[in-house]
């Protein structure tokens, strides 16, 4: 909890702010990965573009060992968003494990965070299935050519519209600290700590 | 995309909407805005707490960031969209500015180092997020009309008296010269935030009422307004209330006196504001009414954590000095600086500020304590070389009242 702060007074008792009634959250974690995936969703890369792509480089025997594949990353992705959800959720959480893994061969801090965070808590051997499917299927169509490929597509890896505003700003982390005028004396805190016991 | 050269107030864009069909809207326009749910900020969790707390904080630290990011790299005119209409994305930054941690807090640094890391990675681009905000002008083809700009940020309340508070406190000690900037913009862009400042001044005065009366200590105010109880002598003071209480008091004062002077150090045109509301009396006397009491709180009471003691005192001694500062800033924007700029009303700055020195005589706590940290004997000299007709006989007696204000301390000058 933060301590009392002078703005907190103005903000509740001077008529100079917006009253907002901060009791009411008006979205939270979960509400936040929900739309993170929507938005996601919404982007480049989708899952039939995926299939496609790996059907078209392939002869008839490497097509059916990936189809294989590709079927064990969607029940992964099944596992992790969960069996409520529909068919476009499940394929948009699919897209995203391929995304993830596709230039990983194991699962380390940073995806499974990078997992959590989209979804929240998942069983790691979804996790651990998919990744491996992933590196099955990269190491069939070659990793450049899968590189290429999601490069072109996927606007995860280029976040950035234009230049970022500030990124040229130099920032200082410098902050007020406490600056008192004198310690506190002697005589106040160690006199009820003299040792009487002679 | 919006077309160049025209203040985005004025611009039209042609996009499609979700059917697909063409629309032509103004440039700022909720329309335009995405739904993108930013999460309120909630300051780090404490050193010992569990692992899924540090985790949580985490997850929400990095949706604030990468939202911010997002934000950030948006083209002007989408910004601007999503910074007027998102409410979602004011509740974000006003709960940040709001409980992101004070250099001044008890745990100001967090002790994992991936909480450290986010942290100062989203107090840089909540930074960034406010300086953009306050930039009217981002380039030659992108800027908004600086008095339309004025109404947004106001009508919207994209800032407020509190939230430039808060900004000064939290980034203004390295980031002074953009931090000014950015306030004397919002101030120049839209004056009626001096307005907003003069009517938030009396709620500032009222904070130090309220410290007054909770230790005990009968305020003018309330001496004038209401009379005594017959069991007011029961009234709890500093050595008789809880010590949380006493604890919340030191932290409150602590906050109220650093937030006061970063805001008038950063933006020193507030200072007439704060003068006029006779705002140097009540502080010197709260000073002088309060600070003994809290001291000999702090000395005399019982801790059983002793480093909570000295911390309470440091504390304590911080608001001394920041409310010695805070004095010091007021008299030299209002009187002093005038008079070394030597314009018309010379005299006139010159007589009030003697005016004020001589209103500290009976403060002697505070004078002295002031005369440490800015000696008078300076000033004075200062005031007899820019207006040589001064008049002695009342310098002489104002460096006697402040002479007699150390003796009556039982403290020796540190300065010659």
């Amino acid at each position: 909890m933060s301590p009392p702060r002078l703005t907190g007074a103005l903000r509740s008792f001077s008529n100079v702010s917006k009253k907002d009634d901060f009791t009411e959250q008006l979205y939270d974690l979960k509400t936040k990965r929900l739309k993170r995936r929507e938005l996601f969703a919404r982007e480049g890369l989708t899952w039939h573009k995926i299939v496609h792509f790996c059907s078209e480089h392939q002869d008839k025997a490497q097509q059916q060992a990936a189809s294989q594949e590709l079927k064990s990353i969607l029940l992964a992705a099944k596992q992790i968003v969960g069996d409520e959800h529909g068919q476009e959720a499940i394929e948009s959480a699919a897209v995203f494990l391929f995304e993830t893994f596709h230039n990983k061969d194991h699962v380390g801090t940073e995806e499974t965070r990078t997992i959590k965070q989209m979804f929240g808590p998942f069983p790691s051997s979804a996790a651990e299935a998919s990744c491996a499917a992933v590196a099955k299927l990269v190491a069939q169509l070659g990793d450049s050519h899968v590189e290429d490929f999601v490069q072109t597509h996927c606007s995860r890896h280029n976040p950035q519209r234009g230049s970022a505003f500030g990124r040229n700003i130099a920032f200082s982390y410098e902050s007020y600290t406490l600056d008192p005028l004198e310690d506190l004396p002697n005589s106040g805190i160690h006199e009820d700590n003299v040792n009487l016991d002679f | 995309m919006a077309c160049a050269r025209v203040p985005l107030d004025e611009q039209q864009v042609t996009e499609r909407d979700a059917a697909g069909r063409e629309r032509t809207l103004p440039a700022l326009h909720p329309h335009r805005m995405e739904g993108r749910c930013f999460v309120p900020y909630k300051p780090p969790p404490d050193d010992g707490c569990s692992p899924a707390e540090v985790e949580e904080f985490l997850e929400l630290a990095r949706f604030i960031t990468e939202d911010l990011d997002w934000l950030l790299s948006l083209p002007h005119d989408k910004f601007w969209c999503q910074v007027v209409f998102d409410e979602s994305l004011q509740r974000c930054l006003d709960s940040y500015l709001h409980q992101a941690p004070r250099g001044l807090d008890f745990a100001a640094l967090p002790s994992s180092p991936a909480v450290a890391d986010i942290q100062r990675s989203l107090h840089r681009t909540v930074f960034l997020t406010f300086l953009r905000m306050a930039t009217y002008k981002e380039s030659k083809d992108n800027f908004i009309t600086p008095s339309v700009f004025g109404e947004i940020v106001y009508e919207n309340f994209l800032f407020d008296i509190p939230k430039m508070m808060d900004l000064c406190v939290l980034f203004g000690k390295g980031n002074s010269q953009l931090v000014h900037k950015m306030i004397e913009n919002i101030f120049t862009q839209q004056p009626s935030y001096y307005r907003d400042l003069d009517e938030t001044v009396p709620t500032v005065l009222q904070v130090f009422d309220t410290i007054l009366e909770k230790c005990g200590l009968q305020c003018d105010g309330a001496t004038a307004m209401e009379p005594l109880k017959l069991n007011a002598h029961q009234q709890r003071t500093a050595m008789t209330m809880s010590l949380q209480e006493l604890v919340d008091i030191i932290l409150y004062l602590c906050d109220s006196t650093s937030t006061i002077y970063a805001f008038l150090d950063i933006f020193p045109a507030a200072c007439s504001t704060f003068h006029s509301h006779s705002f140097l009396s009540r502080l010197t006397s709260f000073y002088e009414t309060t600070v003994p009491d809290l001291e000999k709180a702090v000395k005399k009471r019982n801790f059983d954590d002793k480093r909570r003691q000295e911390d309470l005192w440091k504390r304590l001694s911080h608001s001394c000095r920041k409310m010695i500062e805070t004095c010091h800033l007021l008299l030299h924007h209002t009187c002093l600086q005038p008079i070394l700029e030597g314009g018309e009303n010379t005299q006139t700055f010159a007589e009030e500020l003697l005016q004020h020195f001589t209103s500290f005589l009976p403060e002697k706590r505070f004078l002295s304590d002031y005369d440490e940290q800015f000696p008078i004997a300076d000033d004075i000299s200062l005031l007899q070389q820019a207006l040589p007709l001064i008049d002695e006989t009342r310098t002489s007696y104002l460096l006697e009242g402040v002479q007699s204000a150390w003796d009556s301390t039982g403290r020796r000058k540190q300065h010659s």
